[in-house]
């Protein structure tokens, strides 16, 4: 039995399921989804990049990805995940097939949950999540707030890379 | 058979007259509105009569506060990802004066649009209990909401449903602690609260709505004659 095969798909009725109930605001509640596993690391760091660094090699390590890259910008607000061979990539596809916008991504909630655990960010959100099923890769916007006041330094991410 | 039914007023004046208050005077709700306003929300429909709604009345100042302050985080990390998507540039296009449309933008994507809980005289968050054995929380809190909505509109108050602050599963866990709620897996979801006061604004609606044409089906979806 293929057991990524068999989680992913009960991750689709999850997320089916989730959204039926929820709509678009499913979105913004499965912020924990994907946690348990970065917890259960030791993740340490001081600072963004050292944190989002070291999440990135346990989650490459536990190969849940097989390659991840990252940028900061918009302000210090968005942080712009690549990824490429995610082992949840299946469950997207599937749920953009069938016309359901996926919106749990547990590798990019893994990360902000470092930030926020790690280094007391005041919030996180995950803004966007574009998957490319002929490359393999997809795409992650998210935003960090590091302090109440980084809420609202606005800018067009359409320009960032 | 007898099929008499008692009379009573029609309350469509009510539905259609109601719109969401964020703006609201200082004065006091007297406690006998306050309990009937509580009173309403107590004769909610409810699957299989659990009644899992829990009301927490807060007039506290200091609550408030704590309270409007999550509400304004919330929509704020939400909203300013939004913007800078243009995703909201795209939700207020029919703006058309640039400078009105950047305030009203700014007013959203700082998440002032949510703090307005701070002002309101009382809030009341509407949690559910999911110990009981309940099988429609969600459903069952969101009708009680609704009567505490016309029950105030009907008495003069102003009232909004407030669902963005605990919207998240953070959040949402912050808000349980502002109030002492239990934080559980199992025992309480919190589903929204409702800022309540004397309105400092228009009460009735002038939003438009959906034609019934459009929204009504007959028989089978898709089919529009009337039968």
């Amino acid at each position: 039995m293929d057991q990524t095969e068999y989680f992913n798909n009960m991750l689709v009725r999850l997320e089916e399921l989730l959204y039926h109930e929820l709509s678009g605001c499913a979105a913004w509640k499965v912020e924990l989804v994907g946690i348990d596993f970065i917890q259960s690391k030791k993740i340490e760091g001081n600072s963004e990049d050292e944190i989002i660094k070291h999440c990135i090699q346990e989650i490459m390590a536990n190969k849940l990805v097989t390659s991840m890259t990252y940028s900061i910008g918009g302000k210090g607000i968005l942080l712009n995940l690549n990824m490429k061979g995610c082992i949840h990539l299946p469950k997207e596809t599937r749920l953009k097939k069938d016309g359901v916008t996926p919106f749990i991504c547990p590798i990019a909630n893994m990360i902000l949950d470092q930030l926020i655990e790690k280094l007391n960010y005041e919030t996180t959100y995950l803004a966007k999540l574009d998957i490319n099923e002929k490359t393999g890769e997809c795409n992650v916007k998210c935003a960090i707030y590091e302090t109440p006041e980084k809420i609202g330094l606005v800018s067009d991410w359409s320009k960032e890379g | 058979m007898n099929l008499e039914v008692p009379s009573m007023g029609d309350i469509l004046d009510v539905i259609t007259s109601r719109k969401s208050i964020r703006r609201y005077k200082p004065d006091p709700i007297p406690d006998e509105i306050l309990d009937k306003i509580l009173e309403a929300a107590r004769w909610a429909p409810t699957g299989e009569n659990y009644q899992p709604w829990r009301l927490i009345v807060i007039k506290n100042p200091e609550t408030k506060k704590k309270i409007g302050d999550l509400a304004k985080l919330g929509s704020g990390s939400r909203m300013t990802a939004w913007y800078c998507l243009g995703e909201m540039q795209r939700r207020f296009e029919e703006i058309q004066d640039p400078v009105k449309r950047a305030e009203v933008l700014k007013f959203m994507y700082s998440g002032e649009v949510s703090e307005f809980a701070k002002q309101a005289p009382v809030i009341i968050a509407v949690i559910g209990n999911l110990m009981e054995g309940s099988v429609d929380v969600p459903y069952d809190l969101s009708a009680c909401i609704e009567n505490i909505l016309l029950e105030a509109h009907s008495l003069g108050l102003g009232a909004c449903w407030v669902h963005g602050p605990v919207a998240s599963t953070r959040d949402a866990a912050k808000f349980k602690k502002i109030l002492k709620i239990p934080t559980g897996m199992g025992e309480y979801k919190v589903i929204a609260y409702i800022a309540l006061g004397w309105p400092a604004e228009a009460r009735k609606h002038p939003r438009p709505k959906k034609l019934l044409e459009e929204i009504v089906y007959w028989e089978e979806f898709g089919r529009k004659e009337r039968s």
